[in-house]
């Protein structure tokens, strides 16, 4: 142990005696060498460099480096040779002599196995002359070239013994003994040039040879090719031969060919698809479509709300994403003033009020006119009437003026119409002429037309109906009295019909053809195809010219089809449709959506004025063949289109809001089937669509219904608004209260245990006019609704039945749509507590089993049903917002921080030239001075050795001059 | 017949107007008045023309002073030629007005609102244009007093001419003088119930223009009114009409007070009418309005729209005259019926109801059953109602922070077999609504009109507060028009191509109806 200690505390003295040691050589720093540079402006935290210097020591270094660099550099000046010392360690002193000494052995040894492996020469190498492979060159493509070298390498090809004898001969002792040989110098020079000459000659001789050699080779390999390639060569020559002798044949035929073969072949397109493969892309198609259709079904708020969702500008790093926004609004104090007016801004005052109590309604405080019409039907009459006469006598005031009006309007109109007609008179008439019977009639029209318009201006407004219709002068003449007198007699059905009929399309009296027309045809529905097609040939002219005239398309569409068989329908439309195909004109596009218009207005004319079951029927077929070319021309023009199919609806809808307790007939109806078939139902929001929607509801909300007609084309919309709902599932109030109110009219209900029902139907005013009041339970009953229910002017039994058979369909197919619906037990409620009261033993068999099972189904479903109350999700609490750290760019000390990047670099970089250049000056200053100095002391050195020589020369010559006195002293 | 029928009254009223240019031209054709005054013994239906012609020649004699007899005190009648003219052209001045207020009883419509008409401009030209020469302002109530006993017949419902008087209403000299006239011809023991008609819908029309309330306004404002204010028999070089509102309300009071004491209620027009003009022109003009208090209870009682109108006066009653109506919450709520939406006070009803309910004061539970039934309702309304019953149930959301459980409950939901809330429970409070949800309002979220489900989906998402909306009640036809003027990027239409009328999925109609064979 205390050897131990002996030896650390032995360790600890050296130490301490070596740390003396070293500080005492730390050099000590003399304070005069000291300089001290006195701050101006201290700044806390900054580190100072420079706040003390040792100039001399500085300026010792700088003359030191100067020494080594500048210095040498003035030794080598002027001097060409530089000797440069590559000895290894040499310059180094810090290594001794004897590690160099080794370091250079080292070197040494490593230089000798440099070689990778010395028994393995260049096997890896790959040898090149001027770029090639020693291997390419190797191919004796110039065997003449070779030669040469070898010959000459030595002495000029002269033998050894002649070289050392001629050249290094001599010596006597070898002179004497070729004394023998007695042949002089000359001679032996002599045999030397005749010897040479002789070898070139002969190596001459040699390489000609060769060369004749080579060259004879080849030409008898020319020979002998056609023999070896021969038949290839006899093959192409006699392909080519081909080729020109043709040429020189037939030069057209050949260019022909050419141009043939340069001429484009047409753009590389897809293949040709295989049927499958068609109808897997159809079907491809059709199923984006359906997904946009799926999409479309969402309403844009839902769609757009989360985008919606706009985001804050500013957000603090301390936000918490709960959307707390710091509320700028100043918060007020409520305080009144003298008059007890709160002293508040007016928007503040408004949002903490109470709604506006003093509300203007405008139901009926000024009008007692329509007042009843809701309530008291009993009243309603007297009052309705004396209404219908004030009406209608400002009505005749108004008119009077109006009709002055619009004569003259209408006369001006004529006229341009009839310059119009000037124009295509002449064919116009001769197409006329040529054609039906009708169109004679059309003509002779016309020519009443002219007629009327030269004597007066009292028939404008008969005209003007004229050239509207263009039918049956005399007999609209009466039809507009009609309109004119007959408003008393409004609520009579029949006159009401016309009435609409006039202002909605004006062609009533068409319809009334029709009607005719129809009436022969309902039994052609069946007759063979072929003589149709003679039929449409006759047709093909008028298709021909179908849009010629503006104003009669419309006539000579209905020429077209009126009277035919709705297969004749289809293949007519086919060709007008096909001969106006938008790819052939420009035009056509513009006049197939005019066709559109007129075959809205064909549909409506087919659809209008129908009473019996037969001819419904047969409207329907044609509609039946109508529906695709209806759907071919949205297609060509959906924008037009559109607006034909609204503006329709736009007029019907005013037509029907005129009285709104009759529900319009089917040649309104009709075209929200149209709609559907054209327009995906689906949307959540379709310009077509959705009007039509309203319009059936409205229609299903406001009318009454109250006989078959009504009850009838509710069943109609009812059906409908299911087609326009099946796919989007959408919840219809009208259609479930309508069915509700059916229901409610085969249900007995007595007064005293009432049950809701919604209006139109009203509780104890509505007659049950579809209670079965005997018993049916015998009878068969029909599945579904039939075209004569829409015929049918009274309710009998079997209608009865069907209606409340359908509407229990109905019912189930609703219930089955909105079973998602939490409050499907609020909807479908009261129709199960009216279904109680319908007696169903009256009803057949089959009708009532059908009903109860439609009856226990829904009171299943609706006990299973559960509630939940409604809540919200649970939304995921939010992480914190981590921050990217802000890193900017570093503070380069420049002022002018306002500058752009660029030039804010420039001006740096140009900063730092300049301390650079400044620095480099006086470097260069410094430098200069060092070089003046050692000049100058040169300069010093020899002039001092100048003067010591001076000093000797006196000197010498001195005691010269003393020696030569001290001669002359001594002579 | 209807076209020669406007021919030959052009023709007519052609004749007329030479004949009376004539007549005012000179005198010589005096006697041309004279045979226009017999024309209306031989018309039966349209006196148009004939009255549009007696206007005429009359309003210039007023103007220029022929119809001025000289009367001097004391002295024999002049018996001058002069003098009987003028004489005679009076006579015939009282025979046209009584002429004219006998076609208002008489002919088609438009040719007694012509007489009705014509009385009341001639009433105007004298009353700027007085028979007797006067200095300050003239009102001819005398003739006023004579069209008023024709307005109120007894026998036949004179709502077109009353309608038509409206426009001379808006004249506040017509309006207090009216009033005035009316208080004098109102006091009757039993009137038939036509004449309470006439009567109410008069006294409606004469209060159309607002009485303002204030009777010491300030001053500026009043002479500003002065200025503006419509003045019938306004001359210049006059005084002007001394205009008091506390007068007219004085005499629209006396009249209401003997209306009252009338059977009003026995006849749910004459009722109807009674309640409207009460609550809506009358209340703030009544000095005692509580007395009204009686009427406005039974009519509550009553049902169906008359209760809804009561309802409004009942409202103003507990809102500025501390009435304490009893179970007053119970009645509001059993308006709520689906046959609210036939009525046509709807609109009216919901209006009020939003202010009923507005009270932050409310138990709970009321409201809740209160937005529970509106929701129940609204799942069978049309589109137009169900949204302003949805924007009814949001802004009861929005008041009333505690509904906010019936659409996101906070605790855990529990599942129920059945929905906690009795419909057919009369009273609100005992309902059980708090308990339940808004499902109907999520069933609505499916509505066919976009409209409506959009409004849905704003109660749903009434936890956001917005401020509570005014309701803004759509006329019916709106939506539909709305829904045209719709701009749409693009037209959508079906893709598959149908071969027949059958769609080729989902085809419901034929389904339904077999209507091809």
């Amino acid at each position: 142990m205390a050897k131990v200690k002996n030896k650390r505390n032995a360790g600890l003295a050296d130490r301490v005696h070596n740390k003396k040691k070293a500080e005492a050589n730390k050099k000590k720093l003399n304070p005069f060498e000291v300089h001290i540079n006195k701050e101006k402006l201290k700044v806390l935290g900054k580190k100072s460099k420079h706040d003390r210097g040792l100039p001399g020591v500085a300026r010792a270094k700088a003359i030191q480096k100067r020494k080594e660099t500048l210095g040498t550099e003035m030794k080598l000046i002027n001097k060409t040779n530089t000797f440069i010392d590559r000895r290894i360690g040499e310059k180094n002193n810090q290594i001794s002599a004897e590690d160099r000494m080794i370091a250079r052995f080292a070197a040494e040894r490593v230089k000798q196995h440099s070689k990778k492996s010395i028994y393995n020469l260049a096997d890896d190498e790959i040898l090149t002359h001027r770029g090639q492979t020693l291997e390419q060159i190797e191919k004796f493509d110039d065997p003449k070239s070779s030669d040469d070298e070898d010959e000459d390498k030595q002495f000029g090809g002269l033998d050894n013994d002649f070289v050392s004898e001629g050249h290094f001969g001599g010596g006597v002792l070898s002179k004497a003994e070729s004394k023998d040989g007695a042949k002089s110098h000359k001679d032996l020079i002599e045999q030397l040039i005749a010897e040479s000459k002789k070898r070139k000659a002969e190596k001459q001789k040699e390489k000609e040879q060769t060369l004749d050699l080579t060259e004879k080779l080849d030409s008898e390999w020319k020979d002998l090719q056609p023999v070896v390639f021969k038949k290839q060569k006899v093959q192409e020559e006699s392909l080519i031969d081909k080729l020109l002798s043709k040429a020189e044949k037939g030069q057209d035929y050949d260019r022909m060919m050419r141009e043939l073969r340069f001429e484009k072949r047409g753009t590389p397109s897809d293949g040709l698809k295989s049927k499958e493969k068609q109808d897997e892309e159809e079907r491809k198609k059709i199923e984006e479509l359906e997904r946009q259709r799926e999409l479309r079904m969402i309403s844009e708020e839902d769609v757009t709300a989360p985008k919606n969702a706009k985001t804050p500008k500013h957000r603090s790093a301390d936000d918490l994403d709960d959307n707390f926004e710091l509320e700028d609004e100043k918060e007020f104090m409520l305080a009144y003033d003298k008059d007890g007016k709160p002293l508040v801004p007016e928007h503040v005052l408004k949002d903490y009020s109470v709604p506006n109590s003093k509300k203007i309604f405008e139901d009926g405080v000024s009008d007692t006119s329509e007042e009843e019409g809701e309530e008291e039907s009993d009243e309603d009459d007297i009052k309705a009437e004396k209404d219908e006469n004030t009406d209608e006598k400002s009505e005749v005031n108004k008119s009077e003026d109006s009709d002055e009006e619009t004569s003259d309007e209408s006369e001006s109109e004529q006229e341009t119409e009839k310059r119009n007609e000037k124009v295509t008179t002449k064919k116009s008439i001769k197409n006329l002429n040529e054609s039906t019977g009708l169109k004679r009639k059309h003509s002779s029209n016309s020519d009443e037309d002219a007629a009327s318009r030269i004597d007066s201006n009292k028939k404008s407004t008969v005209n003007s109906y004229i050239e509207k219709e263009s039918l049956h002068t005399s007999e609209s003449k009466i039809i507009k009295l009609n309109s004119s007198n007959d408003d008393k007699n409004m609520s009579d059905d029949d006159d009401d019909d016309e009435d609409e009929d006039e202002e909605s399309s004006d062609d009533s009296k068409d319809g009334s053809d029709d009607d005719t027309n129809l009436n022969n045809l309902n039994d052609l529905k069946g007759t063979d195809e072929s003589d149709e097609f003679d039929d449409i040939e006759d047709s093909d002219e008028k298709i021909g010219s179908f849009f010629e005239l503006k104003s009669v398309e419309g006539d000579k569409l209905k020429e077209l089809l009126t009277g035919k068989t709705p297969s004749q329908h289809t293949i007519a439309l086919q060709k007008l449709i096909k001969s106006y195909d938008p790819g052939l004109s420009v035009n056509n596009k513009e006049l197939l959506s005019r066709l559109f218009a007129h075959l809205l207005q064909y549909t409506h004319d087919v659809f209008s004025n129908i009473s019996e079951e037969g001819e419904i029927i047969k409207s329907f077929l044609i509609f039946d063949r109508l529906v695709p070319f209806f759907y071919d021309l949205i297609h060509i023009n959906k924008v037009s289109t559109k607006k034909f199919l609204v503006e329709l609806l736009k007029e019907k809808y005013d037509a029907y809001k005129r009285n709104t307790k009759k529900v319009p007939d089917l040649n309104t109806l009709i075209f929200f089937k149209l709609v559907s078939s054209l327009y995906p139902t689906s949307d959540f929001r379709h310009p077509v669509v959705t009007p039509s929607l309203i319009f059936m509801s409205d229609i299903l909300t406001l009318a009454r219904f109250t006989d078959a007609y009504s009850v009838s084309r509710g069943f109609f919309i009812v059906s409908l608004i299911l087609e326009y709902t099946v796919l989007s599932k959408r919840y219809v109030p009208a259609a479930v209260n309508f069915l509700r109110g059916v229901i409610f009219l085969c249900a007995n209900t007595c007064v005293l245990n009432p049950v809701q029902v919604v209006p139109p139907f009203r509780l104890h005013k509505s007659a049950k006019i579809l209670i079965l009041e005997r018993d049916c339970s015998k009878m068969t009953a029909e599945r579904k609704m039939a075209a004569k229910d829409l015929a049918a002017t009274e309710i009998d039994d079997s209608l009865k039945i069907r209606c409340l058979l359908t509407a229990m369909l109905m019912l189930k197919e609703f219930f089955d749509n909105y079973i998602e619906i939490e409050a499907l037990e609020a909807i479908f409620e009261p129709h199960i507590q009216l279904l109680r009261r319908v007696d169903l033993d009256l009803y057949p068999k089959k009708v009532s089993k059908k009903i109860s099972e439609v009856l226990t189904y829904m009171k299943q479903t609706l006990e299973v049903k559960t509630y939940t109350q409604m809540s919200r999700e649970k939304v995921k609490p939010k992480a914190l917002r981590l921050y990217e750290p802000d890193i900017q760019d570093v503070f380069t000390g420049s002022k002018s921080s306002k500058l752009s990047k660029e030039n804010a670099d420039r001006a740096r970089l140009q900063g730092k030239y300049k301390k650079e250049m400044k620095g480099a000056l006086r470097e260069i200053r410094r430098d200069k001075a060092y070089i003046a100095s050692v000049k100058i002391r040169q300069k010093i050195q020899s002039d001092n050795v100048r003067k010591d020589k001076v000093k000797q020369i006196y000197k010498d010559a001195s005691i010269q001059q003393g020696e030569l006195n001290k001669l002359k002293r001594m002579k | 017949m209807a076209a020669v029928q406007p021919n030959l009254s052009k023709m007519i009223s052609a004749q007329l107007r030479n004949k009376a240019n004539e007549f005012l031209n000179s005198r010589k054709h005096a006697n041309n008045l004279a045979d226009i005054l017999q024309m209306f013994e031989a018309e039966t239906e349209n006196y148009t023309p004939l009255l549009l012609t007696i206007e005429v020649i009359f309003t210039e004699l007023l103007k220029r002073g022929d119809l001025i007899q000289h009367i001097v005190p004391l002295k024999p009648i002049d018996h001058s030629p002069e003098a009987e003219y003028t004489r005679w052209l009076c006579e015939c001045y009282e025979a046209a007005i009584v002429r004219a207020l006998e076609c208002m009883r008489r002919g088609k419509t438009s040719s007694r609102l012509q007489a009705l008409v014509t009385a009341c401009k001639l009433l105007q030209a004298e009353g700027k244009h007085p028979l007797e020469q006067t200095t300050g302002y003239f009102f001819p109530s005398v003739r006023l007093k004579n069209i008023f006993l024709v307005l109120l017949d007894s026998e036949t419902s004179m709502s077109a001419p009353i309608t038509r008087f409206q426009e001379f209403t808006e004249y506040r000299d017509m309006q207090q003088h009216g009033l005035k006239v009316l208080a004098a011809l109102a006091f009757r023991k039993s009137p038939s119930p036509i004449y309470m008609q006439n009567f109410l819908e008069l006294l409606d029309k004469l209060l159309a223009a607002k009485i303002p309330l204030d009777n010491k306004g300030k001053g500026k404002d009043r002479d500003i009114e002065e200025n503006e204010m419509k003045v019938l028999c306004a001359s210049e070089g006059k005084p002007n009409f001394p205009y008091n509102p506390a007068v007219c309300r004085r005499f629209a009071n006396r009249c209401w007070s003997f209306a009252c004491q009338w059977p009003l209620c026995e006849e749910p027009r004459t009722h109807r009418r009674a309640l409207l003009l009460l609550v809506e022109r009358l209340m703030p003009l009544l000095n005692r309005p509580h007395l009204a208090t009686d009427m406005l209870c039974d009519s509550l009682d009553a049902g169906g729209p008359i209760s809804m109108l009561a309802l409004q006066g009942v409202l103003e009653l507990v809102r500025h005259h501390n009435i304490d109506y009893p179970d007053m919450y119970d009645r509001l709520y059993a308006m709520f019926e689906p046959e609210m939406f036939a009525t046509r006070y709807k609109k009216r009803l919901m209006h009020l109801t939003d202010i009923f309910l507005s009270s932050t004061h409310l138990p709970e539970s009321l409201v809740a059953a209160f937005a529970k039934r509106m929701s129940r309702l609204a799942l069978v309304g049309s589109p137009e109602d169900s949204k302003g019953l949805l924007q009814l149930v949001a802004n009861l959301l929005l008041r009333h922070p505690a509904l906010k459980r019936m659409i996101c409950c906070e605790d855990t939901p529990a599942i129920m077999s059945n929905d906690p809330y009795v419909m057919e429970e009369s009273s609100a409070a005992r309902a059980r609504a708090l308990g339940s949800s808004l499902w109907e309002v999520r069933a609505l979220r499916g509505h066919w009109a976009p409209a409506v489900a959009a409004a849905a989906a704003r109660v749903l998402a009434a936890a956001e507060r917005d401020p509570p909306q005014s309701l803004a009640l759509e006329e019916d036809s709106a939506l539909f028009d709305a829904e045209l003027k719709k701009r749409f990027k693009t037209i959508e239409v079906n893709f598959i191509r149908p071969q027949t009328m059958a769609l080729p999925s989902g085809e419901r109609l034929l389904q339904y109806w077999e209507l091809t064979a």
